[in-house]
Parts: C-alpha cells; sequence; structure tokens
C-alpha cells in the first residue's frame, strides 16, 4: 500500500540579487536548519536527501551538491541530485515524493541554494541550453523564448501588452507581503509600459530577477505527519511532462502542444487533478503558485490548468479573479515574477503552496485553502510538472 | 520490492565514437531496450534520465537528450549525479504505485570532454580548487588510504587490473582492449603517486537503457517475460572532505551495500552469484573487495567492469545491466554458470564519494 506523503517543514532564506553573507553551501544549511525547526525535528531524523540544483553552470562550481554534503548532514546518507533546468524545484519534490511514497524511506529533505548573482551575464548560459547545430545561433535565450511564447498568445487571442502588465503589477503588490521575495512595490501599469523594451512584447518588469537564496521542505510519511504535529501539506497528485526542445515544433499545424498555450500544463494538471480527485480545478482549488518567470506565461498557464477557458484569463485579471479573495488567489507570494532563483525556484513554489494549506503563509494566507496547486515549468518551456496540496490525504 | 526488468540495451562502446551524434546514440539505445522488452514508446509512463549537463557539454543536457531517450509527451525527470542514480529514482517511481513502466536512461561520450579539466571544476573555489584536486589526484588520494589501511602491496593492484583485462577481453560488449602485459602495468608511468596510468580503466563513450515494470504490469501482461527482478536498492554518500577516515573507510559503499542486501532479504556476498564492481582502477577492486567481504568471490566482475567499457557517467548502470544480463542467463561468453543473483555497483564523485548498490535477481528465484 502506497505511502501518504506530507509536508511537514519548510524553510526559505530571504531573496536578492548576490547573498554576500553566505557561500552556497550555508544558502542551502540555511534553508534546511529552517525546514527542520519548522518540523519540529533534528538532522538524524531525517532518512534521505533530494538536492535540488539546475545548471551549475551560473556558478561556476559542478556537482556543487557534493560540496554542500556536510553542511545538510548528509553523510551517510542517501542523497540525490534533480536537475530538470527551471523545473528542477518541483522536480526534487516529485523525486522526494516517490522516496517516502515507495515506502523506501519515512522522511526526506529536499533542499538547494541558487547564487545566480555570480553569474556575469546568465542569459549567455541560457543561450548554451539550445541545440549547438540549429538554434543555438539564433541568439535564443530564454527572454526571447519567453517573447515568443506571448507574441503567440497576442496572435491567437488578442491578448495586449498591457494585460501582461497587469500580472507584474498585481503580482509586485503581493510581494509586499512575502519577507522572503526579492522584487516587491507598488507600481503601476505605466511603470511597467514605460520600462525599457527588452524583447517584443517584454520589457524590463515584465521580467523576472536573478536570485539568490535557499530553500528546503521535509517531506514525511503519515506517521511523521503525525509525530510532527500540527496542520500538515499532503501532496495529494502530482503530474509532469517533456515536449520537445525545438520551438518551431510547437507551432505548426501538427503540434500537439501549442507553444502560445504552453499546453504541457494540461498534460501534467489533468494528471495531476486525476491523481487527487480534483474535477473542477476553479472551485476546488484556493490558490495557485505558478512558475512564470516573465508575465507571458501566466495567462497560457492559467488557461492550460484548466482555471478559465483559453483566452480568457486576461479577461479575468481585469475582473480581479486572481487576486486574493477571488476566484483562485494566483500568486499571493508575488511568484517567479518576483523571485527566481533558478535551482529552487520550482520548490519555492511548492513550499508556498503547501504553506497556505498548512496554514502558515503569515500575511500571504488565504483564508478558507483546503487545496492549493504548484508548477513548474523548464527548459525551452517544454519541462511542465504539477503539484496538488491538500489538507487531507487523498 | 517488486519492480521487474523487462528488456535493456547496452550501445556498442568504443574509445571515441564519432559516427553519431549524443542524440542518436541514445535513441538507439533506448529504441533497442523498448524492442527488447516488447513495448512501445507510447506505453511508457515516465521517463528517468541520468546525464551530466558537464560531460555533454550543456546547461541543461536533457533539452535534447529527453526526446530520443522515449519521454517525448512522458513525465520526465533527471538526476545529476550517476547513471546509477537514474535506477534508484526509477526503482522508486514505480515501487510509488504511481507509474507502471518506465525507462532509465543514461550515457557519456568521454572522448568529447576534456575531463580532468571538468573534474577540476568540481572542486569548492575557496580551499579545495586552488589545490588543483582532479581525478587523478583523488583517486591516488583514495588509493594511498586503502593500500595503508588494509596493507596492500603494489602486486595485488596490478594483479587486480590485469585479470580485469582479461575477464573484459571476453565481453562481446565491451571494447575488448588489449590485454597488457605485466610490465605495462606495474612500470607505466605515475599520473600521481601511487596511482599510475596502467592502474586506470581506459574511458570510453558509451549509452545504456533500462525498461522497468511494477509487478501490477507484469501481472497483466504475462506474454512480456521479465528478464530479472530489481529486489534491493541501497545508495548513498561520504562527506565531501577527503580526510583519512573519509578516504579509506568506505563508509558510503557499506552503506549501500547493506540497504541493498537487507531490501533485497540478503546477508552477504555469499547469496549473490555475481557481483559487478565499477573498479576505476585497482585499488578501487582492491578496496571494494574488502569492503563487501567479496575477496575469493568467483563472480567478481566477470564483464571486466570498467576494464571493458567505461563511459565514465554511466559505468556503473553498465555494471547493472550486466547484472541482469547474467541472472537472465544472457551474458554471453562471460555468461556464470547458475547466476540466479547479481549484484550492479556504481560509485561516483571525487575519490568515490558515494556508492549505488542494485540486486538482481532471476525471475524463478
Amino acid at each position: 500500500m502506497p505511502e501518504q506523503v506530507a509536508v511537514v517543514g519548510t524553510g526559505q532564506t530571504v531573496f536578492r540579487s548576490l547573498d554576500r553573507e553566505r557561500t552556497f553551501v550555508e544558502q542551502a544549511q540555511a534553508a534546511a536548519i529552517r525546514a527542520l525547526d519548522d518540523a519540529g525535528l533534528t538532522p538524524d531524523d531525517i532518512e534521505a536527501i533530494v538536492f535540488s540544483l539546475a545548471p551549475t553552470a551560473f556558478m561556476g562550481v559542478t556537482e556543487a551538491e557534493r560540496w554542500a554534503v556536510d553542511h545538510i548532514w548528509a553523510g551517510g546518507k542517501p542523497m540525490m541530485r534533480v536537475h530538470t533546468g527551471g523545473a528542477t524545484g518541483g522536480s526534487a519534490v516529485h523525486a522526494g515524493y516517490s522516496l517516502v511514497r515507495s515506502g523506501m524511506f519515512r522522511t526526506v529533505l529536499v533542499v538547494g541554494a541558487e547564487r545566480m548573482g555570480e553569474t556575469p551575464d546568465a542569459q549567455y548560459f541560457l543561450n548554451q541550453i539550445w541545440d549547438p547545430f540549429y538554434e543555438k545561433d539564433l541568439a535564443l535565450q530564454t527572454i526571447v523564448a519567453g517573447a515568443f511564447l506571448g507574441q503567440r498568445h497576442m496572435n491567437i487571442h488578442g491578448t495586449t501588452e498591457e494585460d501582461f502588465a497587469r500580472v507584474v503589477v498585481r503580482q509586485r503588490r503581493n510581494a509586499l507581503k512575502n519577507p522572503h521575495a526579492h522584487l516587491k512595490g507598488e507600481i503601476t501599469l505605466e511603470d511597467v509600459m514605460r520600462s525599457p523594451r527588452i524583447s517584443y512584447p517584454l520589457k524590463l518588469y515584465d521580467c523576472c530577477p536573478r536570485s539568490s537564496g535557499g530553500a528546503a521542505m521535509v517531506l514525511g510519511d503519515l506517521d511523521t505527519a503525525r509525530r510532527c504535529g500540527g496542520r500538515p501539506a499532503f501532496i495529494n497528485g502530482l503530474g509532469g511532462v517533456s515536449n520537445t526542445v525545438f520551438l518551431g515544433d510547437r507551432v505548426v499545424p501538427a503540434a500537439e502542444m501549442d507553444l502560445g498555450g504552453v499546453e504541457e500544463h494540461r498534460i501534467a494538471s489533468r494528471q495531476a487533478y486525476q491523481r487527487a480527485g480534483i474535477t473542477d480545478p476553479a472551485r476546488e482549488i484556493q490558490v495557485a503558485e505558478v512558475y512564470d518567470p516573465f508575465s507571458t506565461l501566466l495567462y497560457p498557464a492559467l488557461e492550460s490548468l484548466g482555471f478559465c477557458d483559453p483566452g480568457r484569463a486576461a479577461g479575468l485579471e481585469k475582473e480581479g479573479a486572481w487576486e486574493p479573495g477571488g476566484m483562485v488567489c494566483v500568486n499571493p507570494s508575488g511568484g517567479t515574477l518576483c523571485t527566481n532563483p533558478i535551482a529552487v525556484t520550482g520548490l519555492v513554489r511548492n513550499i508556498e503552496a503547501a504553506r497556505q494549506v498548512m496554514g502558515r503563509a503569515g500575511d500571504m494566507q488565504v483564508p478558507n485553502v483546503k487545496q492549493t496547486l504548484a508548477t513548474a515549468l523548464g527548459g525551452s518551456g517544454q519541462f511542465v510538472n504539477v503539484t496538488v496540496y491538500g489538507q487531507d490525504h487523498h | 520490492m517488486n519492480i521487474y526488468v523487462i528488456g535493456l540495451a547496452i550501445y556498442p562502446p568504443a574509445e571515441r565514437i564519432m559516427n553519431e551524434r549524443l542524440e542518436e546514440m541514445v535513441y538507439t539505445t533506448t529504441r533497442a531496450a523498448l524492442d527488447d522488452a516488447g513495448v512501445t514508446r507510447g506505453e511508457l509512463d515516465n521517463v528517468v534520465l541520468a546525464a551530466s549537463d558537464e560531460f555533454d557539454g550543456r546547461s541543461i543536457s536533457s533539452m535534447l537528450m529527453a526526446m530520443p531517450a522515449g519521454a517525448y509527451l512522458t513525465d520526465e525527470i533527471k538526476v545529476t549525479d550517476a547513471g546509477a542514480m537514474g535506477l534508484c529514482l526509477a526503482a522508486a517511481r514505480i515501487a510509488s504505485g504511481d507509474f507502471h513502466l518506465g525507462v532509465v536512461a543514461s550515457w557519456c561520450k568521454s572522448s568529447k570532454t576534456d575531463v580532468e579539466g571538468l573534474m577540476r571544476l568540481k572542486g569548492e573555489p575557496f580551499f579545495t580548487r586552488p589545490l588543483g584536486l582532479n581525478c587523478a589526484v583523488t583517486d591516488a588520494l583514495f588509493g594511498r588510504a586503502v593500500v595503508e589501511r588494509w596493507g596492500i602491496g603494489p602486486e595485488e593492484i596490478n594483479d587486480r587490473v590485469l585479470a580485469a583485462y582479461q575477464r573484459a577481453a571476453g565481453n562481446p560488449r565491451g571494447v575488448r582492449h588489449r590485454v597488457p602485459s605485466p610490465a605495462e602495468v606495474a612500470d607505466s608511468d605515475y599520473v600521481s603517486a601511487p596511482l599510475r596510468q596502467g592502474h586506470r580503466a581506459p574511458m570510453t563513450d558509451g549509452a545504456v537503457s533500462l525498461v522497468l515494470a511494477s509487478e501490477e504490469w507484469v501481472d497483466a501482461h504475462p506474454e512480456r517475460e521479465p528478464l530479472a527482478r530489481l529486489s534491493g536498492v541501497g545508495w548513498a554518500t561520504d562527506g565531501y572532505q577527503l580526510g583519512r577516515e573519509r578516504l579509506g573507510g568506505m563508509h558510503s559503499a557499506r552503506i549501500a551495500w547493506d540497504m541493498a542486501l537487507k531490501r533485497a532479504g540478503l546477508g552477504s556476498a555469499s547469496e549473490v552469484e555475481v557481483v559487478e564492481i565499477e573498479s576505476q582502477t585497482g585499488f578501487h577492486e582492491a578496496a571494494y573487495v574488502r569492503a563487501f567481504e567479496l575477496e575469493g568471490h568467483p563472480g567478481l566482475s566477470p564483464s571486466g567492469g570498467p576494464f571493458a567499457q567505461n563511459p565514465y557517467f554511466c559505468s556503473g548502470l553498465v555494471n547493472m545491466a550486466e547484472a541482469v544480463l547474467q541472472v537472465s542467463g544472457r551474458a554471453g561468453p562471460v555468461q556464470v554458470q547458475g547466476a540466479r543473483r547479481g549484484v550492479g555497483h556504481g560509485c561516483h564523485g571525487f575519490a568515490q564519494q558515494a556508492n549505488i548498490v542494485a540486486v538482481f535477481e532471476s525471475v524463478e528465484a
């Protein structure tokens, strides 16, 4: 009989461009300590570790997780590193979930850190992710890919730059209540529209920052959850999908997943909903932490997640549907637009979703939360994973 | 654990594969594994990749490699520790009950990589990297610690290397290196004392894929006869600092070994007929036979291990595939007669910081 899997503790550092007070391994350690304290556990209680670490090129230390072993008390224990690009943090949660769900281990620490600020030019390395023969020389990087995606959504659904800008305004405001967020503040639509052009339709404020910091989550079986006390968040459903790397193959008539809809979310979420017993996500999920490094990503993601029909998300934004108190509260933490430490961004999305269920989201807490959702996205937008959290195990 | 290996393929290795891109190697290998299992890509519900961005020369190697490995529109996760770690996660995913049919794929084109340059980048930047630590130096530190701990003489190291080459010479899935003369091993240049060039398994290019299925899937498909049952996996890591106890203690090796055997319901090496060890040097074999209590074991690395082929990142998973071939009676000229239980081992990190062990049983065992 598969084990129930619960989040029993989480921890994050404050995210900023460059953490000058801590090294990489100390960032991971700080997050691990906070997660263990949150769970009321000690390092000896942890049976296995999943390390969440995306490209090491940003920091220039390969296999940096090996360096962190002693700092996160992993010596003598099973540890594995997961890396699926931007989707890494979500994949790491899924790996940790499987280790507990399978009965292999009763407690797993999912932990990671990122030092994006040490990268002279992150987008240089994010050009190296593309095919070396066909795409790399096109000066593709993730900003351009996010821009392409936005253009596709604009062409299909008539979405405007102002529509995308509203996402930024709402999420920067949400982030004011998040003590860990990197960017936050009251800004106007005009501020976003007047910010420097990066890649049409993206402007500076439509893009996430490069963030540094650490994050950790402790997963446990049902006995562990009972021992830890408090209100855990149960992982009731998960799904993931990988698609072709080639952007062009996702805009042709024969494409099974359209680039403009980031429709990978549809496959991943349907798997997660089926496992969690969710049939109407807009009614059954109260909070969604959606991976949106660019403002262009959110609307198609919400549509493919089934929260509304294709082309409706921007209109619902105007109506306040994604605000706290709206139909579904989307990214009350400020989301990836406000904080993007790539190695752990997906993990942060999962932490924020879990904490809403646990009732420990502080000033970000949305009332009467029963079920939440977290996503992570990576590569050329080709890797998507979805995780559903609930107060009760399914 | 009731997880089954229902198909596998090992890419024909070479010192340098020039005629195919990584994508083509992995497609060829995974397609062959699926054909071996008698299943199609569309039937898969998950894929686990085990790959190194740094060896592959890409910042997120799975972006291009996931599709050739069968992951198109499938739930896929990549681990980066070593090929053998992919098997651990794949096993956990199937044992979770959420997945029933998956592929684990790993590969390495060592020939296109400045391996020692890459290894130097593994050092943390404050203390370790300025020392110039690399694979040769850390393996030599390991070798020295092992020799001192157990009083091993150079003759044993040389003899183990020669025996490994001889076993590898009979393995049709290996590169078939020429077996060196005793003098070529014993008198080869030091790369970092006490490690000589002749003590090291030559690196090769290669790839390997296995198809795993749940018990539920196997029960529902009686026409697909499994090759082997994966009855136990174990893995563990040691600390980062290369002190004497860390280097010679073999702690993570023993923990991984004990964990895997315990999950398989076994107590010692005497209960398995085959043990495929990732011996990157003669010192490794000398250390592992002692840590795992394998001295005199008749089924020690019949494939030749890394001395047969050594696609560095995935050599451990190749060992596991060899163990499956043994317990399924398909190991060919290196078959150990009567092999019912086999162990595959992999290691990774500076001076074998971490170890992975998997136990396979014949389906009749």
